[in-house]
């Protein structure tokens, strides 16, 4: 189908994540035009894209996919042992030369793999489907070691190879070759019944993810979340810093690639983010025939007390109770649909508990009904479908949702869905997440990205994601406020973040 | 019909001040008149009083959410300022009162003011009659036609209505009564007052209320329908409904698995509802395309598990033994918007608990069936959805209906004409003779004929000068009244002239147009009775025309001209039927 098409249109995903990409997007010619749309978040895809986090349960799993799979390498050695042997003479050729992966088109068929790998012969400890076995299992054990500990570590790809050699003797080029080598042992096994088997692949995703980058990853290992100590839930992550690895084949191999997006602000980051030299640059302006936008920043609440969801701020009750006055006296008068992003799930379902408690909540809903964004997503797509229906017949309603989720990066509220959109907060990344801290760090040193100004650029984006939810089009209108004192005050934050906010809407 | 709806009887409290304590007696309600009779006979307060004299009603209003609820009052105010107030004992007979005294209210404005007019041989429900009083009552203009042609003698009540029975449907079709639906704010504050002392927690519960949670919780309504009264009384069913609610109150998802563990009924009120998740799982199959954001979760690759960061605060991690117990603030506040929007299904007169909770899953059988064809609804409302607007033909029709509402409208086309008659006088036509007789023209074309003779036909044939005037004279009218219209579209004449003279152009108007639609819906004249009817609306007509003359001559001299200008149209009317009705006269006599 892909060859036969003129214009194919999919996730990102299915060209940036190696693991699905080698099977997607590996027959689209090099004159093929790659357009990312909308991807003002395309650094966080790339990141994710290269990132594995690993369980207690994910090692369960992998342990139960491991018998499995001895079972059946045991059963066919029984019935048809010619297989196995010729996958192993097979394997020394080199897995370039393997049935499944065309010689030609290497490049994105798997691009998060070097090119020598695939030319290279599978070392000879893991040719031989028990010795890979093996590996796995010692890997297995190794990892449920290290997932015992009692403190957060951080760690760099270097020296967890290291520690992996001393502990469980297996090298870095065995690694590297842990996920071809188990697709290939699927294969001759005729495996069907692969999401079976997601575990086991998710072990084999980090070994080779490993085992191939020296720098841009690092290693954190967490033994429970932060915010609930008590609660002993261990996870070893292994997470990407560095954007440009993953569309690093993209650019390679695509003669044209074409980034675009609203909010695409400011522009001379991204190139930096994602390590490329953009050809032609260009950003926009959008002509209004009239003043279909009303921004505007609120600093202050009824009682001239400041607002803001600044960390120690952001529970004062004086503060949500501004918020909650500020909104009740906008449903009162603004007509149809109004949507509220709030920083955080956390945040949004503490401060709706306050208002109930303080029967805020009450009053909101005498002028309107409540819809709220969940976690779940059935539950937040029936609350858009009736918050919909609301705004059709008339009665009108207040949708709470959460920036950096998923309506506020895919649902619009046009038209009458939405003539006013309120940003309760700055919507910061949660700065104490040992992710980002070393996200950052990397940036600082091989981007020069100071932390202050990434944080600033990502919580602008968001922002200017949310709100701009409401405008779709040139025939419509609508207000937005942006209820934070730091949209205003140069401490800590830029002064030139509204009107970036505001110039970025009106680009798209 | 007459039985309910003309006369009603309430027991009821007359209070002369609303401290008074009230004498209780029988309230009685006609079409005409109340009448407070006492209980004690000897009581002085007696109250018998014709409605044409109560000016307006006013009456508490039913509050479920507070404790005690307010009482019953009706209070009707007379023209003199004075009042009757009545307490009723609940607030149905408040109601039903209410809606008796708004009707003969808004009759009585009628009545009072004219006597009826209904013929003899007519049958017509009150139902009917009432639903005229109030078109004649929003339409003043209509009123008034009414009266001058209908008590007037001219036409019969029955064919002033005839000509509108598109009105009177479009009337009657709406509902009468409109049905009252949740109310918007949530339930979650039927908050328990507690003495303070002990630990007792009370809760009050009406009716009104516990629809709403047999609507919000499904399972609660099934519990009802199975548990009582067959396990447990109605009373403990609701204190064990409490006792549930308030250990959620408490946010401890470990305390309330512990307490389900223990008792078994309790379970069912602690536990997620399982029925609104097959709901839900049946309705995301009807949800706008567009908002489905279920259909695309499989589309990234993020909702695996282990796959990219996790994220702050995305994935929660509860033990799943409790979660069965979780419930936040968020999914309650979602059911209950969706519950209101919903709207009521239950229209049953609301007392008895169980009579609710069959109502209630009688009315969702109904849904349930309904559902059969949602398949194709959601198809339609994909269609609809992605409709890709560049790639449709426009919808609009080239014609657009013909709709004069405004005689005004009227009146400035005839001013049209009026221009264009007046142009020919023009200057610049002045050198064209327009008047030549057989004679002269005969002799003018046979010297242009004479004239082709000798020198042959020229070149041009028509001189453009002439040409031009032709053709200038021809246009002018049209271009002028372009023009002046154009230019100032709310200076038409009947806007120069004074008030007065226009509200009398503008009302002759009208009742010429109505006597015209009945003078020709009158045609052929196949009966006696209709020649009659055609014989007095010609009379009615001729009368106008007269006022007409008469406005005619009343006006300043300035305005006249203006004025018979108007006014010419309408005598054309009347010349034409006259001659018509000549005409068709001497048919039906022949």
């Amino acid at each position: 189908m892909v060859q036969f098409a003129n214009v194919i249109v999919y996730s990102y995903q299915y060209l940036l994540d190696p693991k699905v990409a080698g099977i997607i997007s590996k027959e689209l010619p090099k004159e093929s035009v790659v357009v990312f749309d909308e991807a003002h978040n395309i650094d966080n895809v790339c990141i994710e894209a290269l990132s594995v986090s690993v369980r207690r349960q994910t090692l369960e799993g992998a342990t139960r996919n491991l018998n499995r799979i001895s079972q059946e390498i045991d059963r066919f050695k029984a019935t048809d042992a010619g297989r196995l042997r010729a996958e192993y003479n097979r394997l020394i050729e080199g897995l370039a030369l393997r049935g499944n992966l065309p010689t030609t088109d290497i490049w994105l068929a798997n691009p998060a793999l070097p090119d020598d790998i695939l030319k290279e012969a599978v070392p000879g400890n893991i040719r031989r489907a028990e010795h890979f076995l093996h590996v796995l299992r010692r890997l297995v054990q190794y990892l449920r070691g290290r997932l015992e500990t009692e403190n957060v570590e951080k760690e760099s790809p270097v020296g967890f190879l290291v520690s992996i050699n001393n502990h469980a003797g297996i090298d870095q080029k065995t690694l590297k070759f842990c996920y071809d080598r188990l697709h290939s042992l699927m294969l001759t096994l005729e495996i069907t019944d692969t999401d079976e088997f997601l575990h086991i692949q998710t072990i084999c995703d980090f070994a080779t993810l490993i085992g191939t980058y020296a720098r841009g990853f690092s290693i954190i290992i967490e033994p429970f979340d932060e915010r609930m100590p008590h609660i002993p839930d261990p996870v070893l992550q292994l997470c990407c810093h560095d954007a440009s690895l993953a569309i690093k084949p993209v650019f390679d191999r695509f003669q044209s690639v074409v980034i675009t997006s609203g909010t695409l602000s400011p522009i001379d980051l991204y190139p930096r983010l994602l390590n490329f030299h953009p050809v032609v640059s260009r950003s926009f302006t959008m002509s209004l025939t009239r003043d279909c936008i009303c921004p505007m920043v609120l600093t202050r609440g009824s009682d001239q007390l400041p607002v803001s969801t600044k960390f120690d701020m952001r529970s004062d009750p004086g503060v949500v109770r501004n918020y909650g006055k500020l909104l009740l006296e906008l449903v009162s008068v603004v007509p149809d649909g109004i949507v509220c992003f709030f920083v955080s799930y956390s945040y949004m379902d503490g401060i709706i508990n306050a208002w109930n408690d303080h029967g805020i909540l009450k009053d909101i809903m005498q002028h309107k009904l409540v819809f709220i964004e969940t976690q779940d997503v059935v539950e937040t797509t029936l609350a858009l479908d009736n918050y919909r229906r609301a705004c059709d017949c008339g009665r009108g309603a207040v949708f709470f949702s959460v920036a950096r989720g998923k309506v506020a990066e895919g649902i619009d509220f046009d038209r009458h869905y939405g003539r006013l959109v309120i940003m309760f907060g700055v919507p910061f990344q949660y700065t104490l997440s040992k992710i980002l801290l070393a996200r950052l760090e990397y940036l600082r040193d091989n981007f020069q990205i100071k932390e202050g100004d990434f944080l600033t650029f990502d919580a602008l984006r968001q922002a200017a994601q949310c709100v701009g939810r409401v405008i779709r089009s040139k025939a419509d209108y609508g207000m937005m406020i942006f209820a934070d004192k730091r949209y205003i005050f140069p401490n800590s934050f830029s002064i030139t973040l509204t009107s970036k906010i505001l110039n970025s809407l009106i680009k798209g | 019909m007459s039985g309910s709806h003309s006369q009603l009887a309430k027991k009821a409290k007359y209070k002369t001040t609303i401290k008074d304590p009230g004498t209780p007696g029988m309230l009685r309600m006609t079409l005409e008149k109340f009448m407070f009779t006492p209980q004690n006979p000897k009581s002085a307060n007696k109250v018998d009083m014709e409605f044409r004299f109560i000016k307006g009603q006013k009456h508490t209003k039913e509050d479920p959410t507070k404790e005690k609820p307010p009482p019953a009052l009706l209070n009707l105010t007379d023209r003199q300022g004075g009042s009757y107030i009545f307490q009723f004992d609940n607030f149905s007979d408040l109601q039903h009162c209410r809606d008796f005294v708004g009707k003969v209210l808004s009759k009585s404005g009628e009545v009072s003011e004219r006597p009826t007019v209904t013929c003899a041989d007519e049958q017509l429900s009150t139902a009917e009659m009432e639903l005229r009083m109030k078109l004649l009552q929003e339409d003043s203009e209509l009123q008034k036609l009414h009266r001058q042609f209908v008590i007037g003698g001219i036409l019969t009540e029955a064919e002033f209505w005839a000509t509108r029975k598109k009105l009177l449907d479009r009337e009657a079709s709406k509902k009468a009564k409109q049905r009252v639906g949740f109310k918007s704010a949530m339930l979650s504050d039927i908050k328990g007052s507690s003495d303070g002392r002990t630990n007792k927690v009370t809760f009050s519960l009406t009716p009104e209320i516990i629809l709403q949670i047999f609507a919000e919780k499904p399972a609660v309504h099934r519990a009802f329908l199975s548990f009582v009264p067959n396990k447990m009384s109605e009373k403990d069913f609701w204190t064990k409904y409490f006792k549930a609610e308030v250990l959620h109150s408490t946010k401890n998802a470990v305390a309330v698995a512990a307490e389900a563990a223990e008792d078994e009924d309790l379970a069912v009120f602690l536990k997620r509802d399982v029925i609104l998740e097959n709901e839900a799982r049946r309705k995301i199959r009807r949800v706008d395309p567009t908002v489905d954001m279920e259909a695309d979760e499989g589309d990234d690759y993020t909702h695996l598990p282990d796959h990219g960061i996790v994220r702050e605060g995305s994935k929660e991690v509860t033990e799943s033994q409790q979660e069965l117990y979780r419930r936040n603030l968020s999914q309650d506040i979602n059911r209950h918007a969706a519950v209101v929007l919903e709207g009521r299904a239950v229209d049953v007169e609301l007392e008895d608990t169980r009579a609710i909770a069959e109502a209630l899953s009688r009315s969702k059988q109904v849904n349930g069936e309904s559902d059969k064809d949602s398949n194709q609804e959601k198809l339609d409302r994909i269609s609809r959805m992605t409709e890709i607007e560049d790639l449709h033909n426009s919808h609009d029709l080239p014609l657009a209906p013909l709709c004069i509402k405004d005689p005004r409208d009227y009146f400035d086309s005839q001013q049209a004409n009026a221009l264009r008659s007046s142009g020919d006088l023009l200057p610049g036509n002045e050198q064209i003779k327009c008047n030549l007789s057989t004679h002269e023209a005969y002799g003018s074309l046979r010297d242009s004929i004479s004239a082709i003779k000798r020198g042959g036909l020229k070149d041009p044939i028509v001189k453009p000068e002439i040409a031009f005037q032709v053709f200038d004279a021809l246009t002018h009218s049209i271009s002028t009244t372009k023009y002046n219209i154009g230019r100032n579209p709310q200076e038409s004449i009947l806007d120069t002239l004074p008030k007065k003279t226009k509200e009398e152009l503008l009302h002759h108007w009208t009742s010429i147009i109505e006597l015209l639609r009945h003078f020709w819906s009158s045609y052929p004249l196949t009966t006696t009775y209709l020649y009659n009817k055609v014989s007095k609306l010609k009379d009615a007509m001729s009368q106008i025309y007269r006022q007409l003359e008469d406005i005619k001559g009343t006006v300043q001299a300035d305005f006249r001209h203006q004025v018979s200008l108007l006014v010419r149209p309408m005598h054309q009317v009347r010349t034409f039927n006259s001659s018509l009705s000549k005409e068709k006269d001497a048919m039906v006599k022949g």
